[in-house]
């Protein structure tokens, strides 16, 4: 084994060490969780099925899907010029390209229930904060990958498009968009699944969307319910994960 | 000129073949024109959801207003506090990262192709699916009752929500495995053990390891909201300023969770380097290419990277 | 005209491409630069167009100012627009093609339009028919037009750079700089390639700078021949002038069979530049 190796095993060891006494954990202590009976597995042994056909749930679900389509669209089409200016290759000159890094750099590092607390405070509950939220969140994710994508293309057609006296726009639309247009279309179906994903819990701080009736029924204790919406929440990503799969192979 | 006469010929033949070739037909671009209706359509669809946009005037001036209050004069005696909360966070992140590696690797072998019965393959497939596709703060949400409003939770929160993606991204690499090292093993007459100390780990571990640190950094920012919910972590504080518009603390508390999550990133982003390139930048094996491991490539090619929280990104 | 003044160029690690150089090119000029590859050929051809700034003398160029009159061009110390309207009058062709693979033909050679189409309707991908019709009648010269919407990527390398031609073509240019356009095809193709660019040069008028590292091709097809060795001019004079002594000279080596690009069928080259050969037409 290489030294390498064994100093980052020894340090694993260490920081878990740690971590095991920041936050109290003991196995012990789980196991004996798990033993005592508790409202939440108990109703999950007996799940409200009917929630999978409640109209209030499932209007409270398309909601859930309008939210992320709104803010894949918009987050992601904001996303395509932050992620040129992004990288070296695309930003027109150094400031602009030192201000989107540290704009991206923010941005990606403020998780999405974040964001809702943020515009909830802003313009009070609803969808509205929801699809604030989940433009940032997509602005954050998609324009991170891409930029990473851009880094690898292929430099010549840059050069071919500087040689014919194209200005800086044209040049990147001409030169480099056609290069990294699948990944990036394929980039905003994963994000269109995370949005779907992250919008069912937005509304735990009131933000819209399925989230807001899981609280509500939280609140109640009512474990059954809770687990319903789980369980229908759970087939229709797994649909939507499916579907966009099947697109993103085919833009490979 | 050395062969004018070639060059004559040339010329006369280039002109019968220009008029010969035609100027083809620009297809119909129905594929582009049905994906352009089709995300309108599902943007207008949108936007009947009750959104009332009046609210968005409001919130231009309200950003300003709160960025304002927040750093005209932070309270920073909120800050040990915070600090503390934040470093709960990353101990909830990292806990739950290495106890989902723990269980996924067991459990990944039951899910390889090559490895285990069909079955049991689609048995375990399936539980990786359950568990990917259920946001970590939803996980929290039903682990309160059972674990209590402690860090706890939290840890098992994340646990259980990175066991999907990284015992998917484990039998990939499993499924994918060099049979070379393991049938040297076999041919020096290696026991079971030993045939995966020498054969399978060295293949396997690289790649664990750093798509592990990389689910690190994702599992930051989902235990940093963990709290909202109470399992634990700068969650807590966060949603109690924000929410009660204790502004002078709660700019402090976003810088604290924007600068530490920068941080580990940039640690962690430099360790997945290093494991993947090896000490003097280079590939120590030739089997990994370290772009391979970039984020960008797993969403394109769809190894193991797929959705794995609200918190992945 | 294009004329160097005692021009230079160091670049930043203190390697000097180009010393003092004193040179005119005529307008109509076919003009083949030979050297070793780093002898600065690369640094001759990319100062014409300022994608390499001198480092010291002057430099000017004169193109057709697109009303029937010239325009002269002080290339030293040029940057954004005076640069861009600079470089939309020469076009330029390179040894790796430089083509978009991912997108059509017709959408590489519409590049060469990018400095006369309003920026709105090159980000929706609106081109005028005018300029449509430039890019295919560039098309034609190459005698490619009937792959204007296949992507480039299935092209071959010499139906590639004739893509590239047309590109350059496509900008109405004064001036076409090639820099080793054939360094990566095989022999058919590589004569194809340079019959084209002599035809565009006796049709068009358009001036021609090449950068060729096959001493028979250089002497085959150019007007005129000039030398590099380490950034300075070793020679310069007519195709014909240009013998064996002349080349080792130039090379400060002897020279060797990587130096020759070799003759080529004439029905590969004819096959070669996009055509089925006639029956019993070929010459010879």
């Amino acid at each position: 084994m290489s030294p390498f190796a064994i100093a980052m095993g020894l340090l694993v060891v260490v920081f878990t060490a740690v971590t095991v006494y920041a936050t109290d954990f003991s196995l012990a202590g789980i196991v004996e969780d798990l033993g005592r009976p508790n409202s939440s597995f108990a109703g999950l042994l007996h799940l409200d099925w009917t929630q999978v056909t409640n109209t209030r749930a499932l209007s409270a679900f398309v909601e859930t899907v309008q939210m992320a389509v709104i803010g894949t669209i918009v987050g992601g089409f904001a996303a395509l010029p932050l992620a040129l200016w992004n990288s070296r290759v695309g930003a027109p000159n150094n400031a602009v390209y030192t201000i989107a890094k540290a704009f991206n750099n923010v941005v990606r590092a403020i998780p999405d229930v974040l964001w809702a607390l943020l515009f909830v405070a802003m313009v009070g509950i609803g969808v509205l904060p929801g699809i604030l939220s989940l433009i940032f969140f997509s602005i954050a994710v998609t324009s991170k990958l891409t930029s990473d994508v851009l880094d690898g293309i292929d430099l010549g057609p840059v050069e071919a498009a500087h040689a014919t006296g194209a200005g800086h726009t044209a040049m990147l639309r001409t030169a480099i968009v056609p290069q990294v247009l699948s990944s990036y279309i394929s980039f905003l179906l994963y994000n269109f699944e995370l949005n779907l994903r992250a919008s069912a819990v937005l509304g735990l701080v009131g933000a819209g969307g399925i989230g807001q009736l899981i609280d509500f029924y939280r609140n109640a204790r009512a474990w059954r319910q809770v687990w319903g919406l789980i369980v229908l929440f759970f087939i229709i990503t797994f649909l939507v994960e499916r579907l966009s799969l099947y697109f993103r192979r085919r833009l490979v | 000129m050395s062969h004018p006469e070639m060059d004559t010929d040339v010329e006369s033949s280039r002109q019968e073949r220009a008029a010969a070739a035609v100027r083809p037909e620009k297809g119909m671009e129905v594929f582009r024109w049905v994906v352009t209706m089709v995300v309108v359509a599902l943007l207008a669809w949108g936007l009947t959801a009750d959104i009332r946009f009046n609210r968005l005037l409001g919130a231009i001036p309200a950003f300003g207003r709160i960025l304002w209050l927040m750093f005209r004069d932070p309270d920073w005696s909120a800050l040990p506090g915070l600090v503390s909360a934040m470093w709960e966070s990353i101990a909830i992140a990292w806990l739950g990262t290495v106890l989902a590696t723990i269980v996924s690797i067991p459990m990944a072998f039951l899910a390889a192709e090559n490895l285990a019965p069909r079955p049991v393959v689609f048995v375990v497939r399936q539980v990786f699916n359950v568990l990917r596709a259920i946001p970590e703060l939803i996980l929290a949400v039903a682990f309160i009752p059972v674990f209590g409003l402690t860090a706890r939770t939290g840890v098992m929160a994340i646990a259980v929500g990175s066991v999907g993606t990284l015992g998917k991204l484990c039998y990939e690499i499993i499924e994918g495995l060099d049979r070379g090292p393991i049938e040297a093993a076999d041919a020096v007459g290696a026991t079971s053990p030993q045939r995966l100390r020498w054969g399978v780990l060295p293949q396997v571990m690289p790649e664990l390891a750093s798509f592990a640190m990389y689910r690190f950094e994702v599992n930051i920012r989902a235990s940093a909201v963990l709290g909202v919910v109470g399992a634990g972590g700068i969650g807590t504080l966060l949603s109690q300023y924000i929410s009660f518009k204790v502004w002078e603390r709660a700019g402090i508390a976003l810088v604290v969770v924007i600068v530490a999550t920068i941080a580990v990133d940039a640690v962690s982003g430099r360790i997945r380097r290093r494991i993947v390139t090896g000490p003097d930048g280079t590939v120590d094996d030739s089997s990994i290419d370290p772009d391979a491991l970039g984020e960008a490539s797993i969403i394109v090619h769809d190894r193991g990277g797929g959705p794995g929280g609200a918190g992945d990104q | 005209m294009i004329q160097f003044s005692n021009a230079s160029v160091t670049y930043p690690g203190g390697v000097h491409a180009m010393k003092d150089l004193d040179l005119t090119i005529e307008q109509g000029d076919f003009v083949v630069i030979v050297g070793l590859s780093g002898a600065g050929k690369s640094t001759l051809i990319r100062a014409v167009n300022g994608l390499v700034p001198l480092t010291g003398g002057s430099l000017t160029v004169d193109t057709a100012d697109g009303d029937g009159g010239r325009r002269s061009h002080e290339v030293v110390g040029l940057t954004g627009a005076g640069l861009r309207d600079l470089r939309a009058e020469v076009g330029m062709i390179f040894q790796g093609f430089n083509l978009v693979t991912r997108t059509t033909v017709l959408n590489n050679v519409l590049m060469g339009r990018l400095h006369r189409v309003p920026t709105w309707r090159t980000l929706l991908g609106m081109y005028p028919k005018d300029d449509i019709e430039i890019a295919m009648r560039a098309l034609e010269r190459v005698e490619i037009v009937e792959k204007a919407y296949v992507r480039a990527s299935n092209l071959s390398g010499g139906q590639q750079q004739r893509v590239g031609i047309a590109r350059a073509l496509a900008q109405e240019p004064s001036i076409i700089l090639a820099d080793e356009p054939v360094a990566s095809l095989d022999p058919p193709t590589s004569h194809a390639v340079m019959r084209y660019l002599q035809q565009i040069n006796r049709e068009l008028g358009i001036t021609t700078i090449v950068n060729l590292h096959f001493l028979d091709l250089a002497t085959r097809y150019a007007d005129r021949i000039i030398g590099l060795r380490s950034g300075e001019l070793v020679f310069d004079g007519p195709g014909s002038a240009a013998d064996d002594r002349v080349f080792r000279d130039i090379y400060g080596r002897s020279l060797t069979a990587e130096d020759v690009m070799g003759d080529a069928d004439e029905a590969d080259v004819q096959a070669a530049a996009g055509s089925v050969p006639i029956e019993g037409g070929a010459p010879e």
